[in-house]
Order: structure tokens, then sequence, then C-alpha cells
């Protein structure tokens, strides 16, 4: 061995360095960082790939390999190091039964719920008594935003009248999904100052998730535990794209529109 | 009581903010208050403010109706959290502007420094003066004396004080959970409840001992809660006296029947013998409580908007025959229609409180559930609804099987062995529900299992709170039910094998490695 290589960290401590870190990493980015919990079976999944992947890189060629078990093989054959090896052998068969015993143990963790937020809207559904075609429908007071401001703000006022009596005990005063009752929803509450939210989505998609609400929602987007109500039975068409208006006047965003795709 | 958003998280923050605050405001060593501009204020009311306060500031926008507490009116200058003395009805600057940026729990202000500046808030309590036409100052404070730590026999002298000539106990019971005897009206004529003490939660001025000392020294304006430091009245408290209550009030909080957002299962236990035949058995306190959000039912005709219940407390155990469910809620009236003491406080008429268990008929395999509005087309639910009773009719447990809530079968409790017991003392109800595990009619009634997550949700009915439509109650979403199976020996006979079997693998290894060692030399 030259001097180069004798200063390098030994290749055992490497690959464990690896997948150690590469583990930590997913869970500093995705609960930390991102506050968003990354579900067990999904990383141990990524962990069985970022394993093996590092085992093939280092057993690639023979030397690798047999310098990757050399610290293994000296503790089992080497005298001198008996103590050592003693210690090891009485911790491995205590971590394997420790996990053998917690593994075993019946989960009180219940299943989780995978949905999809905005699913795919229908080209077409029914509410209000009639049909809408989802690719052709658009809000019909938009056009007063250039023609006629005076009357848009009147249009936005009522759909924000409409907002606080019927929408505001779930999305909340601010529209930020915090309303005086979402702490006992799941789903949460959409925030709809999110980025993430209406300002993603065209004004005739909204349409369609007001009027027919958590019960109009297909499967993947698991329609039954949704609270959202079906609002074509408390509020008229018209109240409906009204306060699609208020939605996007008071957070300041921008609904999606065909000429901008 | 509109406000679930809580507890923990919004003391902590609202702590830290007033930290910061304090420490910003003793470095800067003058006033309490920034000057606002009240008109910059009116621009901000006018795009934020004006749907729930309306536009002349008299709390007349659109939500007036459906909110309870509903909005305040500015222009009564009535104002509930303040620190000013009981003589002056004129606010701090800083009190409104705390409320503004703190937003007030069990209710539905939120707190607003993530969408204002702090200038914007100084310009808007400044602007709120206006309505009342408040253009000083207050002349006199709170006096705070000094403050009596909290402390055993603190909250011992504060108790008797509380029940001391029914000082605080006529309006807010003896648990403090305002098992009321009395109705109370706020200054609009709308119906008030007394404050649950045991929710600091809904503290809408902060659970904070300072906080509530403060409440009991102004009292709350537009409210029946009076001050306790005006020499005037029969019941006045000397300030250390105030810090004694103050004490005992936060010590009744029930922290450990907060909802922890995180513990969505109700984990039965497996019992040998019977299971507890009343609501008070010893053994319920060594089942562990789940407590869920109770949420008014806005979804479906005719929705409810005032409730006066925002929590639920569920136990459960089992046998090898029969499982059962202990809810526990609380509830200021105990609701008997046609009972005199019941509707002397209650607003005609009331109906019977009520608590609904609701589960699948068939457990569910997938993620499939039934809707959890009392199931839907192809997905029916058991509903298990146990009623209060009246004066003439005795309590009652009623089966129902649903396919959504147009689509109900009265089914008969007794005939599948659905049965229940009931208690009401000083502001909580608890009824224990009993079925056997499993029925005769298998299309029918849910088949309980071991060790299955069961969905389940549950509903409450306050009959002395605009229940007199059954549509009109409290509900949560789905949750889990789980049968915990009984461990057994199983993990700890095969942790102990795979042990052996890894020693043994280990010694093998050594022992064979040291041979070829040996055979080299």
């Amino acid at each position: 061995m030259n001097t180069t290589q004798k200063r390098r960290i030994p290749l055992l401590l490497q690959m464990a360095l690896v997948i150690f870190g590469t583990y930590f990493g997913f869970i500093l980015v995705f609960d930390v960082l991102l506050g968003q919990l990354i579900p067990k079976s999904l990383l141990t999944m990524y962990m069985v790939f970022v394993v093996s992947g590092v085992l093939m890189v280092y057993t690639f060629t023979e030397e690798g390999t047999r310098e990757l078990t050399a610290p293994i093989k000296a503790l089992v054959e080497d005298p001198s190091k008996r103590n050592i090896r003693n210690v090891v052998f009485v911790i491995v068969p205590l971590l394997a039964g420790y996990y053998t015993y917690s593994s075993m143990l019946p989960s009180f963790d219940p299943p989780t719920e995978l949905r999809t937020i905005h699913p795919a809207p229908p080209n077409k559904f029914k509410a209000y008594g009639k049909s809408f075609d989802l690719t052709k429908l658009e809000n019909p007071y938009r056009k007063f935003e250039k023609e006629d401001p005076a009357k848009f703000k009147e249009h936005v006022r009522e759909g924000g009248d409409v907002y606080i009596k019927n929408c505001q005990y779930c999305h909340g005063d601010k529209l930020d999904g915090k309303g005086p009752y979402a702490p006992g929803l799941n789903p949460t509450p959409l925030n709809f100052q999110d980025v993430g939210t209406i300002a993603q989505l065209q004004e005739s998609f909204l349409f369609w998730r007001i009027a027919t609400g958590g019960p109009g929602l297909p499967d993947e987007a698991a329609p039954w535990i949704s609270s959202m109500p079906i609002w074509e039975n408390f509020i008229t068409e018209d109240e409906t794209w009204k306060v699609i208006l208020f939605l996007y006047d008071y957070t300041g965003r921008r609904p999606r529109t065909w000429e901008h795709e | 009581m509109n406000n679930l958003r809580l507890g923990k998280k919004m003391t902590y923050k609202n702590k830290l903010a007033l930290l910061a605050l304090c420490s910003a405001l003793f470095a800067a060593g003058t006033a309490m208050a920034k000057p606002g501009n009240a008109d910059k204020g009116k621009e901000v009311y006018d795009k934020r403010c004006t749907w729930c306060h309306g536009a002349e500031g008299d709390g007349a926008g659109a939500a007036q109706d459906y909110l309870n507490p509903p909005p305040r009116d500015f222009t009564s200058g009535n104002y509930k959290i303040k620190t000013s003395s009981f003589e002056d009805m004129t606010p701090n600057d800083d009190d409104i502007f705390r409320m503004i940026r703190d937003g007030m729990p069990g209710t539905a202000m939120p707190g607003w420094s993530d969408l204002l500046s702090e200038q914007e808030m100084w310009d808007l309590a400044a602007y709120l003066k206006s309505f009342a036409g408040f253009d000083k100052p207050p002349e006199k404070q709170v006096d705070y004396g000094t403050q009596v730590k909290s402390s055993a026999e603190s909250i011992e002298k504060g108790k008797k004080l509380f029940e001391d000539g029914d000082r605080c106990v006529e309006c807010h019971g003896k648990s403090g959970k305002g098992s009321a005897s009395k109705r109370l009206k706020g200054g609009g004529g709308e119906r008030t409840w007394p404050r649950n003490l045991t929710k600091p939660w809904t503290f809408i001025g902060s659970s904070d001992p300072k906080d509530i000392y403060t409440r009991i020294s102004t009292g709350i304006a537009g409210t029946e809660m009076p001050s306790f430091a005006d020499p005037k009245s029969k019941n006045v408290l000397s300030v250390e006296e105030r810090w004694h209550v103050a004490n005992y009030v936060e010590s009744l909080a029930k922290t450990g029947m907060t909802v922890n957002a995180e513990n969505t299962v109700i984990k039965a236990d497996k019992v040998e013998g019977e299971l507890p035949a009343t609501t008070d058995d010893k053994r319920w306190n060594e089942s562990v409580p789940t407590a869920f959000y109770l949420v008014p039912q806005i979804i479906g005709e005719e929705r409810y908007f005032k409730p006066s219940n925002d929590t639920i407390i569920v136990r459960a155990m089992y046998n090898d025959k029969m499982v059962a469910l202990l809810m526990e809620w609380d509830d200021r009236t105990k609701s008997i229609p046609g009972d005199e003491s019941a509707e002397k406080i209650a607003d005609e008429p009331i109906a019977e409180d009520g608590v609904a268990v609701q589960l699948p008929v068939v457990i569910p395999t997938e993620m499939r559930k039934p809707y959890f509005g009392m199931g839907d087309e192809s997905h029916p639910v058991n509903i298990w609804h146990w009623k209060s009773g009246t004066k003439s009719e005795p309590e009652a447990a009623n089966l129902l099987n649903s396919l959504g809530f147009k689509a109900i079968e009265k089914r008969d409790a007794a005939a599948v062995g659905l049965k229940t017991v009931s208690s009401y003392s000083d502001g909580t109800w608890k009824v224990l529900m009993y079925r056997p595990l499993t029925t005769q009619a298998a299309d029918k009634d849910i088949q309980f299992a071991e060790g299955k997550f069961i969905p389940v949700a549950f509903a409450a009915w306050d009959g002395s709170n605009n229940s007199e439509k059954g549509s009109k109650h409290t509900m949560t979403t789905w949750y889990w039910l789980l049968l915990k199976p009984a461990t057994g020996s199983r993990p700890l006979v095969a942790a102990l094998a795979i042990m052996v079997l890894f020693a043994g693998g280990l010694l093998w290894w050594a022992r064979s490695a040291g041979r070829a060692a040996g055979r080299q030399h």
C-alpha cells in the first residue's frame, strides 16, 4: 500500500458513511426541511436500492471486496482482537433479537391513506340540473375585470359575502385553510394563499370542485373522507362564480387559462 | 365556541410573540403603543374586516348570524379583552393590537400577523377606537400588585374563593365546565355560555394566569361576567385573592384530555371476564382515552353554525363476547324535554341530548370506506344512537342502518344486543355502549374482529343548543377503532430463537476461522 491509500478512510467505514449519510439525508430533506414526512415503506424501498447499489460499487473489483471484508475477517480471525470480538458477538445477537421482537409486536399505526389532491377533472359533469363541458367552461364574470371594473368589484364583494357565510369555517378568514374547524377535519381544508392551489388551476376546475363537492371527486381522491359539501345544494351557480372571483382577488392569485398554456 | 384553533402551539407562539414584543418595547423604553394612522387603518379594515365586523364597525357583517360569539360591535365600546381598569371602558391601544395580532382562540377571529405588518395593525387599532369615539387613553389600569406564583397552597385558597358563596360556581359550575344553573345573555341579547374552564384552548384572552387575573379583575364587557375588583360587588376579591383564583382556574385545565392530532386510533384492550357495567367503573381509568375534535354539521341541510362543544373522548374495551365503547363529552346542560329545571336555562324548545357511533357494516379491506356523512349508496354504515330521553320517555339506544342521510333504516337495537348505560354529572355526559362482537346478520351488522383497523366516527347533540333538528349536531370525520389482540409470547420466543441462531452462527464462524488459522501455523 502506498501513502495516499493509507490516509484514506477505510472502505468499510466509507460504505457505512455513504449509507447512513443517504438515510439521514432523506430524513433531513423531507421530514425536517420540507416538513413532508417521507413514508416509512418508501424510505425502506429507497434504502434497499441505495444499499445494493453501494455494495455493487464497493465489491466491483476483487481487491475492493478484500479490502472491504478485511476488518471483519480480522475481527474474527485475529487473536489480538479477542476482546472486541467478544463484545461484538454479544451485541450482534442482542440487536438481532431486539429487531425481531419489535418487528413482531403488532403495529398500532393505522393504514396510510394516499389521495390525489387535484385529480384530473372529467370533461363533462352535471350540476344545477344541467351538464357542463369543462373544456369550454369560463367564468361569466371574469370579463368585467377589464370591461367594467366597478361592476367587477361589486361581484367580488358579493363573492366575499358568500365566502364568509359559507366557507370561512374551514378555509379561514384569511383563506389560508386554517378556519376555526380546520383542525377537526382530515383531509385538511385547502390553503388558497398557497401557490400550489388555486394559482395552478382554472376557474372551471374550481367551479367543478365547489359545485359537486367532496362526493363529486373521482375515486383516486378519496371522496368518502372529503368534508367539502356539495355546494350546488346551498349556493346558486352565480354565487359559485362570484365566490371564485373573490378567492383570486383576495389572495392576489391569477387563475390559469387556456391562453397561457 | 367557534374555534378549535389551538392549544399548545398557539400559546407557545403567543408567548414568543409577546416576549418579542415586550423586549422590543422595553428596549424602546417609551409608551406601550405606537401611534396608528386611523385613515390608513380604514383601508385595511375595508379589505379585511368588514366581512364579519361590518362596514360601519357595528358587527353587522355578512357572517353576523353564523358565529358564536358574534363578531364584535366596535360602536358599543365593549372590549372584552382589555387591561384598563373595570371603571374605564376605554381599552389600551395595546389591548386592541394584541387581539388583532394574536386572534382570539375559541372564536372565528384569527391572528393577522402573517398577513398584516405591525404598522398596519397599529393603524387598525387607531381606526377601531374611532368607532366608539375613544380619543383618550384610559385613566386607570388593572392593579396587578405582586403576582402570586401558582402553588398547591395558592390553588387551594383559590378553590375556596371560587366556590365560596357560589362566587364563580353559579355560572362556571363546581367542575368549572360551565354546567350552569342560569341563562346568560350577551350585550346584543344573544345567548351566551359560561366559559368551560377545563378547556384552556377556548380562552379568548389566553389561559396564562396573568390573563386570567385580568379577566377576573376587569370582568368581560358585554357579557354577564362581572369585575371582582369592584368594591361595590358583594363578591369583591383583593389583589392577592384574585391571583389565587387565577391560579386555581389555570389548574382546572384537563390537559390529558386535549386532542393529539397524531392519535387517530382508539385502542380497545382485551379483558378477561365481564366488561365494566358502569361509566364510572375503575377499570376505565386503565383504558387510554383518545380525544377527537367535534365539528358542527355544515355539509347537509340543515346546517349547524353555533355549536356548544368541540371535543369528545373515547375509551374502549372488549372481551371474547362483547365490545364496549365509553364516550365522554362536555355539555353544560342536561337536556330533558319536559323537565322544568332543564327548560328554565335552555332556549325553548329543547330536544334530547345524544351521542352516536358510526361504523361501516363491512370492515374495509382496502382504502375505500363509506362516505363519512352516514355512508353512501354502495357502502352502508351502522349507527348506534343514544338519546337522553324526555320526561315521559326513558333514554334509549337506537340502531340505524344508513346508505346516506336520505336512506335510513331503523332497526331493533335489542335484537342485536346493543345496550347503553349513561350518566350525567356537573357538565359531563358519559355514555357506555355495548354490542356482541358478532351478530346473526352479517350483511346488516358490523362483525368485529381482533387486530383490524375499523373506521369509526362520532356525533353529539346538545338539545339545549339549537338541536331541535336532528341534523344540528357536532361530528367527527373517520378515525380508527382497533381491538388490540393480546400479544402473547410469540415475539419473545422468536426473538430468543433469532438470538441463539445468531450467537451460534458467530461462534461457529469464529471457531472455524480459528481452526483454519491453526492449520496455517
